[in-house]
Formats: structure tokens, C-alpha cells, sequence
């Protein structure tokens, strides 16, 4: 028998339900490939039974705020756990949308322009009075609208006019404290992900998205149909290099491990964007980073175990 | 996708146990499932815990030893019958106390005109298994009961929800939504007339007129569900719509009037309708529970089960009465809310913007939890509603749940009191009930 693996799914994250289909996927393709698996969900007995159980490893299948954000990283880091995918730093720079952008912009990684506001600036400082100084900050509308720290897209809303900015921020700050207006760059959305592996980052190819309703929100996301895929993107040879170039240049600069995946817009005019990067990509049927790997001939099982391999390669050299 | 009994079935652990026959069950069940965010928080439990959320009658003020007495008479008198097979439509005594009971709210009915079903959840099923065939249309009020959006989802229908005000079933709407669909383009219209759950709202005299002239004209049956009519605390008595229209297929139920454990309630509808009805029933249970019927038959013998029903209104209106001073003391003026005149239940409007599902997870954390809206939703509306139960708490615990809830909405609103301040959002709340 191989090794003993914790697959941690669930979570009081508003993202459970999809991290459970991905978890269970997960669970199924390690155990088909001989590992102990132990599925958990993320509870206040979690420490206790990881304590209890002693696996090898700890495969990180949670989404959003604690799988995501570092939380679980550092507990595991703690416990002397190895567990999968980018460590506590990487984890929480990806995760605060406006800081990883800020270091997109230092590393020359173009990101679209952006204003970044806390709730506490509405409530304390009445911030809501400069509301028509955002067209100039981030160069017009459309601007989109979303919550600085969440993932899924919840709390996502595409706003055009002045008018419906107001509602679009209620909105994203009722999933945290700060919200981001970012400018809205009209193109072709894409998924690039990347997988560690003995020669290093590999660069899986992008996957463009095409969303019927024109923006890929948390329906368009996860309703079988509403949105249409295209492996590998739709893109001449030139913005293909530039699009993996910079998957491998976000995974690197915000020292991600294992599994990375950008999401980008290239623009109507040819140039490429970084939105954000995510370091726990879904694993469900849907999800994007599964299907570029079959695109370039990896099972579901063999994304897996090659970012399974990064824990364990970890945990040989902790002795 | 997942057993949820996990943390039931083995305290202490994380350990998730996967459905081995995920993949195999039929595709009607997919659009049946329990909301993730109510599994979620019914785990996180503390001690103080305030719960606005189920609608559970208070049981503890039936008399223990009026139903010990109903349930040993039962078996001792009644004997072999008590504990055999019965018939499918219950027993004839029962059915008898069932037709004086209607008599009282105004509708005439011989005892052949009734089945006794589990409950009114069990006439629910029934009623969509018969009529119900995939991709057909009901009509229901928005926000509706859960429960029979559970038992007709099963059957695969589209949902048409039609909006409610003060007055119950916006009929203009109504009417709006049958043009739509024409003639005989809805299997049923069903309705909570009286205390309506979610809402509280009580159906208005001439909209409930209104409601069957429309039902008439375009040829579609309607669905009474009539679980509170009962539990009217003031205003007068509103007859029931199967008083004004033979036609009318009505549930009723002994959950609130004696006890749910005993699972009873009944059905009457046209013979042609109660003839299919129980040819279901048939294949769903062969015959309601004999014990049970015996018991209730005995209960409402004498007369003390209208003593104990006026001190369980006694009760439940001075819970109601609780709640609504409290709501006006505390709650924000942004926030709006119903005011039933009997029944279990309180409807409330927060301002568009605010999520009453991640509202949850903060009351929860403050000690309080409720029904988000959009479980009364077949379609994700009601983000911005919550159901309040008053049936269950004490008048001290409800004020002081109210107390927290405000507090959580109150944190809430500042961000849009801000907004609102500066000119960026327009000052006026739309919205009804």
C-alpha cells in the first residue's frame, strides 16, 4: 500500500459545495492510483483527527477563504504536515487581489488599472461622495467590480454606468472588508495553468472561455452549458508565447509550487492582461484545470499525482 | 453528492464518508436537495442558541397525560384494530371528527369526502405524483413553503411563483401569469390561504373570489393547503376558498391542532381527484398509520383538546406580539416586515443589497438563526428575505434574538446608509410584504 493522503474538501467556505465535488474526484483518482486516501472535511475536529490519523500528506482541495488564503497552509506547516500546492506566502499574495496586482505591475506584468476600497472608507470617510472620480482613475467604464479577497467570482458584477456603481459595491463588499473596481478589458478570457514537475514549471496549454452571457460569473462557472471552452485558446503563435510566458512569470514571482492557474484577458487590440492567479484551481468536472491537461494528454489521475508528487517530495527532504 | 450524517455518526472526526451510489439514483432527485448553508449551521450549535428558524408547534403544552390516555384507550379499547391494516383512506370515525372539524370553518362534507393522509406533506406528494408529468407547470405563491417545493420538485415541474403583498396573492398577477400560460397551462394552483409560510400574509375576501373566478376561467385546479387556519389569534375568521368552490382540493392537518408526531392530516378533493389520489396512496404506504387515527379519534372526542388549542393561540400570540414589538423596537427603518394575524411566522425585507444567506453565518456567530429567503424560492429570489419563526421561543428569548439579529443588520447597513448619504444610491426601497 502507498502512502497515507488527507484530502481536506468541504469547509464553512461559500465555496463548499464545489470544493467537495472536487475533493471527492480527487479522493477517487488517488485511490484508484493505490494510496490510502482519507477524505476530511474542514471542521473544529480537523486538527484532532489529522492528529489522530498521521498521513503522510495532506492534498488541499478547499476553495475560498481559509483553503486559500494561507489559513490551512500555515496550520499544516504547523502540524509538520506536507500537503499540496503553493505554501503560505504564495497562498495569501495570491489570494489579496490588489496585492498580487501591485506585484504584477513592479515585475512588468500588465494587469488592467484598478482602485482598490474598504467598506470602513464608505462608512468612515465617506469615500461614496468621490464615486465620480472612478471612470478617470481607472480610465472608463465598463469597470468590473468584485470583492478583493474571494474566489469563484462570487460577488462579481460587470458595471457600465455610473449608476449601477453603487449597487455593484454594496454587492462585492458583502462578501468581505475591500472591494476592487477594475478597468473592463473587452477580449478573450483565459485559464493558464501550471504544473511543477521535475524540469520545473510546466505550462498547461490556455483554455479560452466563452461565456453566453458574456460574463463568466459563478453560474456561467458551474451550469453545465452556459459556457463554451476552447483547448488550446483560439490565439496566434506570438500572444500564445506571451500568455505562457507570463503564467510561468505570475507562478514564479508570487513563489507558487505544484499548481498555479492565471486567469487573463488578451484584448481586442493583441495585448495580454493578468486578472489574477488562483493556488487551489478547481478540480470538479468543469474545471478548467483539468481540462487543459487532457489537452495535452494528462489523465485526470496523472494532475493528481503530479501535484501530490510536490508534497511528498517535500516530505522526503524534511527526513 | 455527500451523507451529511457524518458528524452525527462519528463525533469528533472530519472524516467525510462519500455516497458509493453517487451517479446511480435517478435524475429527478437532482433537482431535490437540502440547502448546503442550513446543513452547514445546523452543526454550529452554542448553548444560548436562539432559533428562529423551524416552524415547530410547542408541543410540551399538549397535556402528556390528554394524549397518554388517547394512545392507551387506542390499544385498549380498540384493540386488533388499533394495530392491523386499515383502510386506505382511513378510518371511517376519524373522518367523521375530520367532517366535523371542517364543518366548523364552513365547509359541509360527508366522511367519504376526505382521505386521512401523513400528514399534509404526504397529500402534497400524492397530489403532484398524480398530477405531475416533467417540464409541466404549477403555480405557487413566491416566497412558497418549502416543502411542497420539495415534494413537487421531485415530479420535475416548472414553478411559476406568483408575488404576494399584505393581502396574500397578488391575483393581478395572477392573472397576468394564467394569460401567459392559457387555458389548462398550469397542472395546479396551489396556495396557503391563511398565515402564509413563509410570508404570514393572510389571503384577502375578494382576492380569494378573484382567485377561483381566474381558476375557472382558465380551467386549472387549485390546491388549498390550510395547516394554520386554526391558529388565528385576532381579526375574524376568513372562510376557506373550498368553502366558496366544491372544486377546491384541500390539505388539512392534526400537526398543529394536537401533535406532528402523530403524522395525520387529510385530503378532499372532487371523487375523480380522491379516487387517483389514493391509488397513489396505495402504492406509497397501503394505508395510513391505524394506531395513530385511533389516538387522534380519541383525543378529539372530548372537548378539552379546544381548551388546550385556545392556550396553545394564548400562547403563540403572545410569542407573535413578542416578536413584532421587539422587530419595532430594534430592527433599522430600512428593514420591513409582515405582520400575521395568527399562524407560526414573520417575513422580512432587508434593503435589496444585503445577502440574508451570509447574513446566517453572522447571526449564527451572534447567537440566532433563521430561514434565508431564497429557500422559499424555486428560482434563487428572496436573497434579501429571512423567515422568522415566533411558534417556538419564549417572549424573553424572542426579544433577545431580535436584539442580536438587529445588531448583525445594523453592522450591515452602515456601508448603505453611507452610500445613501452621499447621493450614490437612490433613498427609496422598493418592495411589497
Amino acid at each position: 500500500m502507498r502512502e497515507k493522503i488527507a484530502v481536506l474538501m468541504g469547509g464553512r467556505s461559500l465555496e463548499r459545495d464545489v470544493s467537495l465535488s472536487s475533493g471527492k474526484r480527487v479522493a477517487e483518482a488517488l485511490e484508484t492510483a493505490g494510496y490510502r486516501v482519507l477524505p476530511l472535511d474542514v471542521t473544529p475536529a480537523l486538527v484532532e483527527t489529522l492528529r489522530a490519523e498521521r498521513p503522510d500528506a495532506c492534498y488541499i482541495a478547499l476553495h475560498g477563504k481559509y483553503g486559500e488564503d494561507g489559513t490551512i497552509q500555515e496550520l499544516l506547516e504547523f502540524l509538520g504536515i506536507p500537503y499540496t500546492g503553493p505554501g503560505v506566502t504564495a497562498s495569501a499574495l495570491a489570494w489579496d487581489k490588489p496585492v498580487a496586482k501591485r506585484l504584477f505591475v513592479d515585475a512588468g506584468i500588465p494587469t488592467p488599472r484598478w482602485i482598490t476600497l474598504t467598506a470602513d472608507a464608505f462608512k468612515e470617510m465617506g469615500a461614496a461622495t468621490a464615486l465620480d472620480l472612478v471612470p478617470g482613475a481607472v480610465g472608463g467604464f465598463p469597470v468590473v467590480v468584485k470583492p478583493s479577497k474571494q474566489g469563484s467570482a462570487l460577488g462579481l458584477t460587470r458595471v457600465d454606468t455610473a449608476e449601477e456603481l453603487a449597487e455593484a459595491l454594496l454587492s462585492a463588499l458583502s462578501y468581505g472588508d475591500a472591494a476592487i473596481i477594475e478597468k473592463w478589458i473587452e477580449g478573450t478570457e483565459l485559464a493558464v495553468s501550471v504544473l511543477d514537475g521535475i524540469e520545473g514549471p510546466q505550462v498547461l496549454p490556455p483554455v479560452e472561455i466563452v461565456a453566453k452571457s458574456g460574463l463568466f460569473d459563478y453560474d456561467a462557472m458551474y451550469t453545465a452549458g452556459q459556457t463554451d471552452y476552447y483547448v488550446p485558446a483560439r490565439l496566434g503563435d506570438d500572444t500564445t508565447a506571451t500568455v505562457r510566458r507570463y503564467a510561468q512569470e505570475v507562478h514564479e514571482l508570487l513563489g507558487c509550487r505544484d499548481v498555479s492557474r492565471a486567469d487573463m484577458v488578451v484584448g481586442s487590440d493583441g495585448g495580454v492582461w493578468v486578472l489574477e492567479c488562483n493556488t487551489s484551481p478547481g478540480m470538479t468536472e468543469t474545471s478548467l484545470l483539468p481540462m487543459a491537461a487532457a489537452a495535452c494528454g494528462m489523465t485526470f489521475q496523472d494532475v493528481v499525482e503530479r501535484v501530490l508528487a510536490g508534497a511528498l517530495k517535500r516530505r522526503g527532504e524534511r527526513g | 453528492m455527500f451523507l451529511r450524517q457524518e458528524r452525527g455518526a462519528e463525533m469528533g472526526t472530519a472524516r467525510i464518508v462519500f455516497d458509493r451510489w453517487d451517479g446511480r439514483y435517478a435524475r429527478r432527485m437532482a433537482g431535490v436537495r437540502s440547502s448546503a448553508v442550513r446543513d452547514l449551521f445546523a452543526a454550529a450549535s452554542r448553548p444560548d442558541m436562539i432559533s428562529f428558524a423551524g416552524g415547530m408547534p410547542d408541543v410540551a403544552r399538549v397535556p402528556a397525560e390528554a394524549a397518554a390516555m388517547a394512545a392507551s384507550e387506542a390499544v385498549l379499547h380498540e384493540g386488533a384494530a388499533a394495530l392491523q391494516y386499515g383502510s386506505s383512506e382511513g378510518r371511517p370515525a376519524l373522518r367523521v371528527t375530520i367532517a366535523e372539524l371542517m364543518a366548523e370553518i364552513g365547509v359541509r362534507l360527508g366522511a367519504d369526502d376526505i382521505i386521512v393522509t401523513a400528514g399534509a406533506q404526504q397529500g402534497l406528494d400524492l397530489l403532484a405524483k398524480v398530477f405531475i408529468d416533467p417540464g409541466d407547470v404549477v403555480v405557487t405563491e413566491g416566497p412558497t413553503y418549502v416543502g411542497a417545493l420539495q415534494a413537487f420538485s421531485a415530479y420535475e415541474p416548472r414553478i411559476e411563483c406568483v408575488p404576494m403583498d399584505e393581502g396574500g396573492m397578488r391575483v393581478d398577477a395572477l392573472e397576468e401569469t394564467l394569460t401567459r400560460l392559457g387555458p389548462r397551462g398550469a397542472k395546479f394552483i396551489y396556495t396557503i390561504p391563511n398565515f402564509q409560510n413563509p410570508a404570514g400574509v393572510t389571503l384577502l375576501p375578494e382576492r380569494r373570489r378573484r382567485l377561483l373566478e381566474l381558476a375557472r376561467a382558465y380551467d386549472i385546479p387549485v390546491i388549498e393547503d390550510d395547516p394554520y387556519g386554526r391558529l388565528r389569534f385576532d381579526g375574524g375568521h376568513v372562510k376557506p376558498l373550498r368553502a366558496l368552490d366544491e372544486d377546491v382540493i384541500y390539505l388539512g392537518t392534526f400537526s398543529k391542532i394536537f401533535a406532528p408526531g402523530l403524522r395525520l392530516g387529510w385530503m378532499t378533493a372532487p371523487h375523480p381527484i380522491l379516487a387517483k389520489v389514493l391509488l397513489a396512496k396505495q402504492a406509497a404506504d397501503l394505508c395510513g398509520s391505524a394506531f395513530a387515527q385511533v389516538t387522534a379519534e380519541r383525543y378529539f372526542a372530548g372537548t378539552r383538546w379546544r381548551r388546550v388549542l385556545q392556550g396553545l393561540n394564548r400562547a403563540y400570540s403572545g410569542r407573535r406580539d413578542a416578536m413584532l414589538s421587539a422587530l419595532h423596537e430594534h430592527f433599522p427603518a430600512e428593514v420591513r416586515w409582515t405582520r400575521p394575524e395568527g399562524g407560526f411566522f414573520v417575513w422580512v425585507e432587508l434593503p435589496n443589497f444585503l445577502d440574508a444567506g451570509t447574513l446566517l453565518a453572522e447571526a449564527v456567530e451572534h447567537g440566532v438563526t433563521f430561514v434565508p429567503g431564497s429557500a422559499f424560492f424555486p428560482d434563487g429570489r428572496g436573497r434579501n428575505c429571512m423567515r422568522l419563526a415566533f411558534c417556538y421561543a419564549e417572549p424573553e428569548a424572542i426579544e433577545e434574538g431580535i436584539r442580536r439579529l438587529a445588531e448583525v443588520i445594523e453592522d450591515r447597513l452602515g456601508l448603505y446608509r453611507a452610500f445613501i448619504a452621499a447621493g450614490a444610491l437612490p433613498e427609496a426601497q422598493e418592495g411589497a410584504a
